[in-house]
């Protein structure tokens, strides 16, 4: 029943306005309720006893909470926040246009120049800075590969202070507040400043300030490889300052002995540089003669012209034996050569060569190699008058000696002793890198207050008090000293992402002794003021500060007609007697060229990209001959334990071709502990055997013992290993021409070695598509095949300019590697003495694409200017194309890689920064290739049309031809008659791969060339 | 029967295709019994053992489709691997249907009729378990339209160069035209079985299924006109699916696939396995469904001299390879065949040789031809071997060409065994259905080639 029907005349209301209805039919109850405004209950005193739990603040928290996770929880994978675009135009910045900024790396010690390219503030790419007189605008794989460094999730972002077992977050004015009474509560006992080789003169000035300003303060300084015996060897030799430069250019003949100088050794790139001039083919005569004496394979053995296979411990043997050639007594060479297995007439060759070209040749021992022997070849130099080619127009700098092990070992046991009040290390990772047998970590336990400034987290982070994190060298401020006269800046190019600090400025922050003191351009201002008292000073310059200091900055280099520095007196070493030869078992640590001393072992290029050599990704391993493996009854991949004094390590043994019995070689700064998820179980630790008290030499130990261990690992390779014994499989490369190789002198002989046709002689029923490419732009690449030594820079240079996932080592052990661009690598000849091609093979955009007929979707097709185009999208992946390349550079997205690697390491936000924002990231199911850097072609092109100036095809340089140290590889337009391309694919020695297929490739090689000597060709 | 095995038999004369003097009403009630009798333990048992190889095909599809065909063991150098060799296993496999089906019937083979329903049925079966395969493998299956020509907005067209479009049409040509071929086949027999069902709802899908089919000699003039058209369009079908499926290999530059001998090798291989197929499966469906007199020891024999002439005929073509690859003076080409015989990947070479060649040389002799044990080893050998041969060309030919830098293995993983299963539970499930749901056997086909059905001129018989 409804309540209007309860209305009677009683109770109907006048005609007063009603605001219900029980006001209305005047329902008892009503009036007591809206009588006084506040029930009883009801007072104005606050009483929080009556309210809820939820108080105010709480309230409005989870409010914030509840709306912050509404955000966060329904947002979804297109929800990238709003696209803002710059209200005030960014000085400099054209949105879609790079920056370039010039910069030094200092990754390591040699300071090359980098030229980053950024993409609206954030740096996408790094090559060479061309204006560098040392590196000139190349750098290698390391150097590419650290713009992924910057970008890694997994560095340090916050400093860290430990409480107990745990690491907490803190902030950096507490850590600073904290440190800093830590530092002057330190005491009578000593505070120790761990570093690596400091190269840059403005750093160190602050470690000095910092040394001064604590007076127990002492700088300690290590490397895990370096070249301190060189050097002791050359002061002992009667000379003063460092070991000259040399001019490998000038060089006829270059003797090496144990030493990987094309690849982890000495002035990386400026030796290959040099090296490369005298590879040239328009040149013969002015190829030079490598002789490589050296245990294991290494990139040098592989591009050497004659290859010695000799133990490290023979080579003193050897040397008396070329001193005797070289005055004239060979008697000894043929019981020499029978001893060590070697050609007699090699030897011959080299002494009758040394003896030839004298004061145009050079012998070079290897950074590992003992005293006695640096100094017998610094004799034999001296001797032969090649002291001709020490470099003498500039030197090297070492702006201070490295702690001797006598010194590190009285820090370990003044640790211990408890003489020590503060650790600091200044991006070191001793845990790491030093021998466990010297008891670095238990000594560390021991000292009461240790601070890590690090990157990321290390060994050595571990075991310290306060971890601080540091700058990417791309956030950083700084300066190098590369020689006596030249001096690099590093510039910052995007402000550091996270809460991270460069270590200058930490230490100058504890020096003002206030943490509020600190500001970002605390180092930069100091660094200025350094420049400006010093270097602007000396350089005479005209102009005023400001705009040499900004001249400086855009070069990123100043170079001085002085002398700027002068290097330390070296630090001589205690005399020690070489042991003889022995025959045992001997280790060989090398440093490796893609993981440094270790600090790039989270950086998933660099373990992805195929070790020069052996192929192998992911890993290191013990290196043995297949001798060694028979007497040792190992296979590849089967476990061997290594021992000597203790010390042990088991690791998978790879049978290399081409090394000597009885050795054992392993690469340092892999196995890691305490690393990123990238970097987990790669590969095995061997600085344990690193012994600087060895009588041989720290990296090159005696008398080690070998046995099979049992068990076996998988290690994982992109180029399936090379079978000797099978006559059919043997030498492939050569029998189908996919490798060309003549000698120099043969050559010179005859030009027309390989006959006049260069490969598209042959007729076509298909004439229409020469037509169709006669006109207009046609794109071509030449690679030369005498300049490229196989290091694989080209690879990480594609990777960073294309987007190209990391796959993990799973995924390559099945074959599905998504590189772009490989280096091959064939053996030829015996598996004891093979002969080592390499070829960078790539997308060939051949004319008659055999890819492109057979994709039912016309998913690649080909451009009128000659590339050969995937059209990702149209892509359903039937891989017929794969299938169908005679090259096998076709790469199939058989996962979302991004996903799958690492459970989604990839997907990281912070990677879509790093991405070209110029090349499509792929997804699963998509084939993809090498494009010919096309987004580089369309931006020139579009340069061209807004400059309205002609299209040159020399104008564009693809991301491999930029990387490639040697310039090995070109590339342009092929109907361009003046252009290099043109000149390179008519050359006499360019050939294409598998011509005979008609399929016309568009990447001409040149066919190698060994200078070997005129008798043998 | 025991002794009518020991009776030596006069080829001389045609043997008679339906045996022990069955009246046509038999022959309806043998035919239909298994649609009108309820199940028996032994189908479900079966079903089921197909269902979960079915099931677990499924769930591997599935685990696939969510994942990416990164799941399986295709890499690089080897892009197809398992995917493409069921692919081209099955379509084989369904070749026998046609061929049977309809070149037996243009050359009036009279003993077809008692297997020609069932060898259709399984072509129908084998290609839609092929055509699993195509979709399955590209990379992203969700545009397989792309491979479809579609006039759309963005203009894109296919690519009509490509093997694979060409597969696209030839494929779904072929099961279109079988598919229809086998349904006209049937329209009298489902006529039949409406008029002998009971069952009112049997009825009533019988009679939507017979079209209105009555018999009358005016139907069945019809009937015989468009059964011959469909046959004469069927035959060249058999030569060109298989054909065009060679292609895929045949048209790319690889060696051990670039071969002109691939096509008419194709079909060869192809109605190899599908008869050893067919074979296998009859051999259990006689069994079962008592058709020793309808599909008869004679039927099986005529049908292993098939396998041994064409399994000769594979055998030339694999010797003939080998010489060509010797004849042509290419290294690449040498390379690849002496790499499939004596390379890593020899075991599976010899296991194709062996299965395909070797064993069914066993079928000269007359006791093995007749003996159903030793037929039903030699056959389930051939599909082994016919599924390795598919194997061989795929994986051995791409996983070492011509450059030995990228050379590299090929193992398959669980999923890849997982989806082989299941498309075997697909078409065994397919098959036992189709046992229990129609009439396995032609009723009216059979009919006619009893014993005196035919007018006959001599009122004897009809030979000369």
């Amino acid at each position: 029943m409804s309540e209007i029907d309860n209305v009677t005349k009683e109770n109907m209301p006048d005609e007063n306005y009603w605001r219900g209805f029980n006001e209305l039919y005047n329902e008892p109850g009503f009036a007591e309720q809206s009588g006084p405004e506040f029930q009883d209950k009801v007072t104005d005193e606050f009483n929080p006893e009556h309210l809820s739990g939820l108080s105010r603040r709480k309230f409005l928290a989870l409010i914030g909470a509840s709306a912050a996770l509404a955000g966060a929880g329904c947002s979804n994978y297109r929800d990238k926040g709003d696209i803002v675009p710059y209200n005030k135009k960014p000085e400099e910045t054209i949105p879609g246009e790079p920056n370039f900024y010039a910069s030094t790396c200092t990754e390591c010690s040699l300071a090359c120049g980098l030229l980053i390219r950024t993409r609206e503030g954030r740096p996408i790419k790094v090559d060479g800075n061309p204006d560098h007189p040392v590196s000139k605008g190349k750098i290698c794989s390391r150097g590419q590969a650290s713009i992924l460094n910057l970008y890694d999730p997994e560095r340090l972002q916050n400093p860290l202070k430990r409480f107990g077992d745990v690491f907490n977050k803190i902030t950096w004015k507490n850590a600073d507040t904290e440190i800093i009474n830590a530092l002057n509560n330190t005491g009578s006992k000593g505070i120790a400043v761990v570093t690596n080789r400091i190269v840059s003169p403005s750093s160190l000035n602050v470690i000095n300030a910092f040394i001064s300003r604590y007076p127990t303060a002492m700088h300690y300084s290590y490397e895990l490889v370096n070249d301190s015996i060189r050097q002791s060897a050359w002061a002992k030799s009667g000379n003063k300052g460092l070991f000259p430069l040399i001019s490998w250019d000038k060089a006829k003949i270059i003797l090496t002995l144990e030493s990987d100088v094309l690849n982890a050794e000495g002035e990386l790139i400026e030796t290959l540089q040099q090296f490369a001039k005298n590879r040239d083919i328009d040149k013969p005569d002015s190829f030079s003669r490598l002789y490589a004496v050296e245990a294991n394979l290494s990139v040098t053995g592989m591009n050497a012209d004659y290859r010695i296979k000799l133990r490290p411990d023979a080579i003193s043997d050897f040397l008396v034996l070329l001193n005797n050639g070289l005055n004239g007594n060979t008697s000894a060479v043929k019981n020499f050569a029978d001893k060590f297995n070697i050609k007699e007439k090699t030897i011959k060759y080299l002494i009758s060569d040394l003896l030839k070209y004298k004061g145009q040749s050079i012998i070079y021992a290897g950074d590992k190699l003992p005293e006695q022997i640096h100094i017998s070849v610094n004799k034999l130099n001296d001797l032969l008058g090649n002291d001709a080619l020490y470099r003498k127009d500039t030197e090297k700098v070492y702006l201070h000696n490295l702690s001797t092990s006598v010194e590190l070992n009285r820090l370990i046991n003044n640790m211990k002793s408890g003489k020590i009040g503060a650790v600091i290390h200044l991006d070191s990772n001793p845990a790491f890198h030093f021998s466990a047998s010297m008891g670095y970590s238990e000594a560390l336990k021991k000292v009461p207050f240790v601070v890590t400034l690090t990157e990321s987290e290390n060994e050595t982070s571990e075991l310290s008090n306060y971890v601080l994190p540091l700058n990417h060298q791309f956030e950083s401020w700084g300066d190098a000293q590369v020689r006596s006269n030249v001096l690099s800046l590093q510039q910052p190019v995007i402000q550091p992402i996270f809460a991270t600090r460069q270590k200058e400025a930490v230490l100058l922050t504890w020096l003002s002794g206030r943490p509020e003191n600190y500001n970002e351009t605390t180092y930069y201002n100091y660094l200025m003021k350094c420049w400006e008292q010093t270097y602007y000073k000396n350089s005479g310059s005209e102009a005023d500060f400001t705009s040499y200091w900004n001249n400086s900055l855009h070069d990123g280099v100043a170079i001085s007609p002085k002398k700027l520095s002068q290097s330390m007196e070296v630090s001589v070493m205690p005399d020690k007697s070489l042991p003889n030869y022995d025959g045992n078992y001997i280790l060989i640590l090398k440093e490796n060229v893609l993981l440094g001393d270790g600090r790039f072992a989270n950086n998933g290029w660099l373990l992805e990209l195929p070790h020069p050599v052996t192929k192998i990704v992911w890993d290191n391993y013990a290196s043995i001959s297949a001798g060694a493996a028979k007497e040792l009854g190992v296979k590849n991949n089967d476990f061997i334990n290594i021992s000597v004094n203790r010390r042990q390590l088991k690791i998978p043994v790879f049978i290399q071709p081409g090394c000597t019995d009885k050795t054992i070689t392993i690469e340092l700064g892999w196995g890691r502990k305490k690393v990123g998820v990238v970097g987990t179980s790669a590969g095995f630790n061997a600085n344990d055997f690193i012994n600087y008290d060895d009588v041989f030499s720290p990296w090159i130990i005696q008398n080690v013992s070998v046995q099979k261990a049992g068990g076996s690992y998988s290690l994982a390779t992109t180029q399936e290993h090379h079978s000797f014994d099978k006559e059919r499989e043997q030498d492939l490369h050569l029998k189908r021409n996919i490798i060309r190789e003549a000698t120099v002198d043969a050559f010179r002989k005859n030009p027309n070695i390989f006959g006049e046709a260069n490969g598209k002689g042959h007729k076509t029923f298909y004439t229409e598509t020469d037509q169709l490419f006669s006109k207009g732009v046609k794109w071509g690449m030449a690679i030369d095949l005498n300049k490229c030594t196989g290091c694989g820079a080209c690879i990480v240079a594609c990777t960073s300019e294309n987007n190209v996932p990391v796959v993990g080592k799973e995924q390559v052990e099945r074959g599905r590697e998504m590189h772009w661009i490989r280096v091959d690598r064939y053996y030829s000849g015996p598996v004891e003495e093979p002969k080592v091609s390499t070829q960078v093979m790539l997308c060939q955009h051949c004319d008659h694409a055999p890819c492109e007929n057979v994709c039912p979707v016309v998913a690649t097709t080909h451009s009128p200017d000659g590339l050969n185009q995937m059209v990702y999208n149209r892509c359903v992946g039937t891989r017929y194309c794969s299938n169908n390349c005679p090259y096998k550079v076709r790469r199939f997205n058989f996962y979302n890689f991004r996903d799958k690697f690492k459970s989604g390491y990839q997907q990281e936000n912070l990677f879509t920064l790093l991405y070209n924002p110029e090349v499509t990231v792929r997804s699963r199911g998509v084939m993809e290739k090498c494009t010919f850097c096309i987004q580089r072609i369309t931006k020139a092109k579009q340069d061209a049309t807004a400059e309205k100036t002609e299209f040159k095809g020399s104008s564009v340089r693809t991301a491999c031809q930029d990387s490639c140290i040697t310039e090995a590889i070109s590339f342009g337009d092929q109907h361009d008659k003046d252009s290099v391309i043109r000149e390179k694919m008519e050359h006499k020695l360019a050939y294409y791969v598998l011509e005979e297929l008609n399929i016309r490739p568009n990447v001409a090689y040149m066919a190698k060339l060994r200078n070997t000597r005129s008798e043998e060709a | 029967m025991d002794n009518k095995e020991n009776i030596a038999l006069d080829y001389r004369y045609e043997l008679p295709v339906v045996e022990g003097n069955l009246k046509k009403s038999d022959i309806d009630d043998l035919i239909a019994a298994p649609l009108e009798k309820k199940a028996n333990k032994n189908f479900y048992i079966s079903l089921a053992l197909s269902g979960t190889a079915l099931l677990i095909g499924v769930v591997c599809i599935a685990i696939t489709l969510f994942n990416g065909i990164g799941v399986w063991g295709n890499n690089q150098p080897v892009g197809w691997a398992f995917d493409i060799v069921n692919f081209v296993f099955w379509v084989g496999i369904g070749h026998a249907g046609t061929l049977i089906s309809a070149i037996l019937f243009l050359f009036r083979q009279r003993w077809r009729t008692g297997i020609a329903r069932f060898a259709e049925a399984m072509t129908i079966f084998a290609v839609m378990c092929a055509a699993l395969f195509p979709v399955l493998h590209t990379g992203r299956p969700w545009l397989a339209g792309y491979l479809f020509p579609y006039p759309n907005q963005n203009g894109l067209w296919i690519n009509f160069n490509s093997p694979l479009v060409w597969d696209v049409f030839a494929v779904s040509t072929y099961f279109t035209v079988s598919l229809v071929f086998w349904y006209i086949g049937l329209i009298p027999d489902f006529a039949s079985l409406r008029d002998r069902t009971l069952s009112k709802t049997k009825k009533i899908i019988y009679s939507i299924l017979s079209l209105g089919w009555r018999h009358s000699h005016r139907q069945w003039q019809h009937y015989e006109k468009a059964y011959m058209l469909l046959a004469g369009f069927a035959t060249p079908l058999v030569l060109s699916v298989h054909t065009i499926v060679s292609f895929d290999f045949a048209v790319s530059v690889l060696p051990g696939w670039h071969t002109t001998i691939f096509p008419p090798y194709f079909v060869a291989g192809a109605i190899f396995s599908g008869f050893a197929m067919v074979v296998t499966v009859l051999l259990f469906v006689r069994k079962i469904f008592h058709l020793e007199q309808i599909i008869t020891l004679n039927h099986l024999e005529k049908m292993n001299k098939v396998i041994l002439a064409t399994g000769m005929m594979v055998g030339y073509a694999y010797a003939m390879e080998f010489f060509m690859a010797w004849y042509s003076g290419v290294p690449t080409e040498q390379f690849v065949f002496i790499n499939r015989a004596f390379g890593p990947y020899a075991w599976a070479y010899w296991i194709m040789i062996s299965c395909n060649v070797l064993f069914p040389q066993l079928f000269w002799f007359k006791k093995i031809r007749r003996s159903t044990t030793a037929m039903l080893v030699i056959v389930i050998l051939v599909n082994v071997g016919m599924w390795f041969e598919r194997f061989v060309i795929i994986v051995t030919s791409l996983h070492r060409d011509f450059l030995p830098s990228s050379w590299g293995m090929y193992s398959p993983t669980l999923i890849d065994f997982g989806i082989l299963l299941g498309s075997f539970g697909l078409f065994f499930t397919l098959v036992i259905l189709f046992t229990k749901s129609m009439p396995a056997v032609s009723m009216s086909e059979v009919k006619a080639v009893t014993e005196g059905a035919q007018p006959q001129h001599h009122g004897v018989s009809d030979h000369e």
